[in-house]
């Protein structure tokens, strides 16, 4: 059987900055197609159209955090399947209890590698995806 | 007259009588003694008078032929014995006579008829002599019968003067015969009275010795009942003085000397105001005429002071009036009465609410900050149950653990929500402490609680602070070190050489202040015990296996590599495992980077005591010993000029202490030199501890 591959990701980060250094680490280095957009609103604009495959979110974000753009999102048929991962400057113990209990496969904290982020994410994708597949069986 | 007085007398009275009893006695035996002496001398003078007769008597006999008698006797040399007696005799009666003693009048003529007597038988003898002479010579019958005749006629004279003697003996017999009955009967009253006296001695002596007796009882009474009181009086608690009528101390027990600093003697016969301070002297001046109890202010004679308590009584001792002053140093009550004062302002203003229950849990008393912070006031609450301010915020289980710990330790602290009379739930610092009796008994418990609605506020705000922070500095930084990074890597197009090593350089140093804030919000959120702990039972091996992984490619970079000694699989802790990870990083890049260029590190878990110690241990250069005490200090680098060991903050091993600190463990090190250094931390052993002490803390 044809091993599934990572290629659409959403991605939700109000810096633009570190916007455009993840799009250009997940495009150039992982060969992702990536939808980047700067807020929950503009990635309910997005979603549908895209269909992504995994929800990469910032979650500081003003207005709607990155928690609150998943639970948004999931109500998207589009989305609602895609898993997610988390990609925060804030983060503690309880937090990661927190995002784990929603659903968020992984938390990747800045400042992270770019180029090791595109390896991180399939990684933790692929994990994911194989632990779907043991429990299908 | 008090008793000591008339016990005097008495004991003088009895002793007056002894003595003149004793006189009495001396003076009736010295009667007898003499009635007796004259008793004796009667008898003597009459057997010397007998003496100077008597023999002549038996001389005398008549029909006798008197010169045959006065030849025999002559022959037998008996009437020159007679002689010899009788002027012995007659010489003691001279003596008598001379010395004037009794009853020499009973023989007066007597001397003058033995006198002639004695001539006379002289005489006779001679007479005697005289016809034995001629009758040897042969003389003429004539010659001696003229002798025999003379003799005769002297003898005649002789018996005449003899007769009148032995007249005159016995008339002396009569009168000494009256005389001795006279001794005798003054002598047997003088032994009657004597019995009599006897008698009336050994019933007085009797009587004095019960009298002595019963005096001495009662003396050793009055002093014993004297020492007693003196006992009493110089151990009282409180000092007593005695003032005369004059106002003058008479009489300081050992307190008042104590109290007032000073002897008795330097204060008997002193004014007892002297020992008032001039300040309260006006005060004591109203009361003196009556009882009184009331505070002074007690001037010792070195002039300072001290609160005191005079309770004043007005009695009479040997009719003269006495002012009895009971004297209490108060300074220690009055201390408790401050202390008390204190409490009781401290409990009135303290911005700590405070409610006392009784051993029921039932509500006595509360203060004006209970009252702030929870909206009821006292007289709404007393006897009631705390319970009233519960918000449900906490479930029974926690009031149980509440309970629990009270009962076992008497005392429980911690943070819960309440709720105030307004409905309003608010968050409070809650201190409960069980107050006993001597005997170990609770009587109240003593709830202390404050309000800790502002510093919550605080907390949340200085959370958020440590949150935006950390936030906003790794933002941009996260731009940077990612720029770097893609630029280092050629995503943006080759580099030139130079170029290459300046992003490298900058990327390191972006890298080395990611570390910095991390430490530095780690340490801060340790610091301010806002770091979160999520404690679970872990397989230490594991740990140690992923933290190995984890960091194999760091070692890698320095040429180290990380080796885990033989595991021990039943090694489980409870600890974070997220923050026991940060602890073996730490410690791990640590060993790395002192390690020396083709070493290992070396990972092993062993057992002490009660206790699971895991250790790394690297073949570096050690740590000087003048560096040891600042091994675990903020910021410490033993040489921060390596730059194969540099890279480092100089936070991690006090961030390393903290948490195991904080996980309940310790942490340490041994270096030799040149040869190893090995740190280990100790963490307690899983099974000891028993899963309901997993706490989450945060």
């Amino acid at each position: 059987m044809k091993q599934a591959t990572l290629s659409r990701i959403l991605y939700v980060e109000d810096d633009p900055d570190i916007r455009e250094l993840v799009t250009m680490s997940l495009q150039l280095i992982g060969k992702f197609q990536v939808a980047a957009c700067d807020s929950c609103a503009a990635a309910l604009d997005l979603v549908d159209e895209f269909s992504p495959e995994l929800l990469l979110l910032d979650v500081m974000m003003p207005d709607v955090d990155g928690p609150a753009t998943l639970q948004v999102l999931r109500e998207r048929v589009s989305a609602e399947n895609a898993p997610a991962i988390f990609i925060t400057a804030k983060v503690d113990a309880g937090d990661m209890q927190r995002y784990r209990k929603m659903g968020v496969l992984d938390v990747i904290v800045k400042p992270f590698d770019p180029m090791l982020l595109s390896s991180q994410v399939e990684q933790i994708w692929r994990s994911n995806r194989s632990n779907l597949n043991d429990n299908n069986k | 007259m008090n008793i000591q007085k008339r016990h005097n007398l008495e004991y003088l009275a009895a002793w007056l009588l002894i003595l003149a009893f004793f006189a009495w006695t001396a003076n009736l035996l010295l009667n007898v003694q003499s009635d007796w002496a004259q008793s004796n001398e009667i008898t003597r003078i009459d057997q010397d008078v007998h003496a100077l007769f008597d023999p002549w008597r038996d001389l005398n006999r008549p029909g006798n032929d008197v010169l045959e008698n006065y030849e025999v006797e002559i022959q037998t040399n008996s009437f020159e014995r007679y002689l010899v007696e009788y002027s012995a005799a007659r010489a003691r009666l001279e003596v008598h006579r001379a010395a004037k003693m009794p009853m020499t009048d009973f023989y007066v003529g007597m001397d003058e008829a033995a006198a002639t007597a004695e001539v006379l038988a002289s005489r006779v003898l001679q007479l005697a002599a005289e016809r034995e002479a001629l009758r040897l010579s042969g003389a003429a019958p004539d010659s001696i019968r003229l002798v025999e005749t003379e003799a005769a006629t002297t003898m005649a004279r002789m018996d005449q003067a003899f007769q009148s003697g032995l007249d005159l003996i016995a008339n002396m017999d009569v009168r000494l015969d009256g005389r001795l009955r006279e001794l005798v009967a003054s002598r047997r009253a003088s032994i009657g009275s004597l019995y009599l006296i006897l008698l009336v001695a050994l019933l007085g002596s009797v009587f004095s010795l019960v009298l002595l007796r019963r005096t001495a009882i009662q003396g050793e009474a009055l002093r014993s009942s004297a020492e007693r009181i003196n006992a009493i009086v110089n151990n009282v608690v409180d000092g007593i003085i005695s003032v005369d009528d004059a106002g003058n101390v008479e009489s300081f027990n050992r307190t008042a000397e104590r109290m007032f600093g000073c002897d008795a003697e330097q204060i008997v016969g002193l004014p007892f105001i002297d020992l008032i301070d001039p300040e309260s002297r006006e005060q004591y001046n109203e009361i003196t005429l009556d009882y009184d109890e009331s505070e002074y202010l007690g001037r010792r004679l070195d002039a300072s002071e001290f609160p005191m308590e005079i309770a004043a009584t007005r009695i009479e001792v040997d009719a003269r009036p006495l002012l009895v002053y009971i004297v209490r140093d108060i300074t220690e009550r009055k201390h408790a009465e401050e202390r008390l004062r204190l409490a009781a302002s401290v409990f009135e203003n303290t911005t700590e609410g405070i409610m006392i229950t009784d051993q029921d849990a039932a509500i006595q008393s509360t203060n004006p900050a209970f009252t702030a912070i929870t909206g009821f006031t006292a007289e709404e609450v007393i006897g009631k149950n705390p319970r009233i301010l519960q918000s449900g915020a906490q479930s029974a289980d926690f009031y149980e653990a509440m309970w629990e710990s009270i009962t076992a330790t008497g005392h429980w602290q911690g943070e819960l929500n309440n709720r105030r009379k307004n409905g309003e739930i608010y968050p409070q610092w809650l201190n409960i402490n069980a107050i006993r009796d001597a005997r170990g008994r609770v009587t109240n418990y003593v709830g202390v609680t404050f309000d800790i609605t502002e510093l919550k506020a605080s907390e949340r705000m200085k959370d958020e602070f440590i949150a935006t922070v950390s936030h906003e500095l790794r933002t941009p930084l996260t731009s940077i070190h990612g720029s770097l990074r893609l630029l280092g890597g050629g995503v943006a197009g080759e580099l030139s050489e130079e170029s290459a090593r300046l992003v490298r350089i900058a990327d390191d140093n972006s890298q080395r202040l990611v570390r910095l804030i991390d430490d530095i919000l780690n340490i801060a959120k340790i610091e301010a015990e806002k770091m979160r702990f999520l404690l679970q039972p872990l397989a230490i091996d594991d740990v140690i296996g992923r933290a190995i992984e984890a960091n194999r490619d760091f070692a890698q970079q320095y040429d180290v590599r990380l080796h885990a000694e033989q595991g021990i699989r039943e090694a489980r802790v409870l600890a974070d495992k997220d923050r026991l990870m940060q602890v073996l990083a730490n410690l791990l890049s640590n060993a790395v980077k002192h390690s020396p260029s083709g070493g290992v590190v070396r990972v092993s878990v062993q057992r002490q005591s009660e206790y699971w110690r895991v250790s790394v241990v690297d073949n570096g250069p050690g740590i000087p010993d003048s560096f040891h005490d600042k091994v675990f200090s903020k910021f410490a680098q033993a040489d921060g000029t390596d730059r194969r060991q540099g890279g480092g903050t100089g936070l991690g091993l006090s961030i390393c202490k903290a948490i195991i600190d904080r996980l309940g463990g310790r942490i340490g090190f041994d270096s030799e030199p040149g040869v190893r250094t090995s740190f280990y931390f100790d963490l307690p052993v899983m099974q000891r501890q028993a899963m309901a002490d997993v706490v989450v803390s945060g």
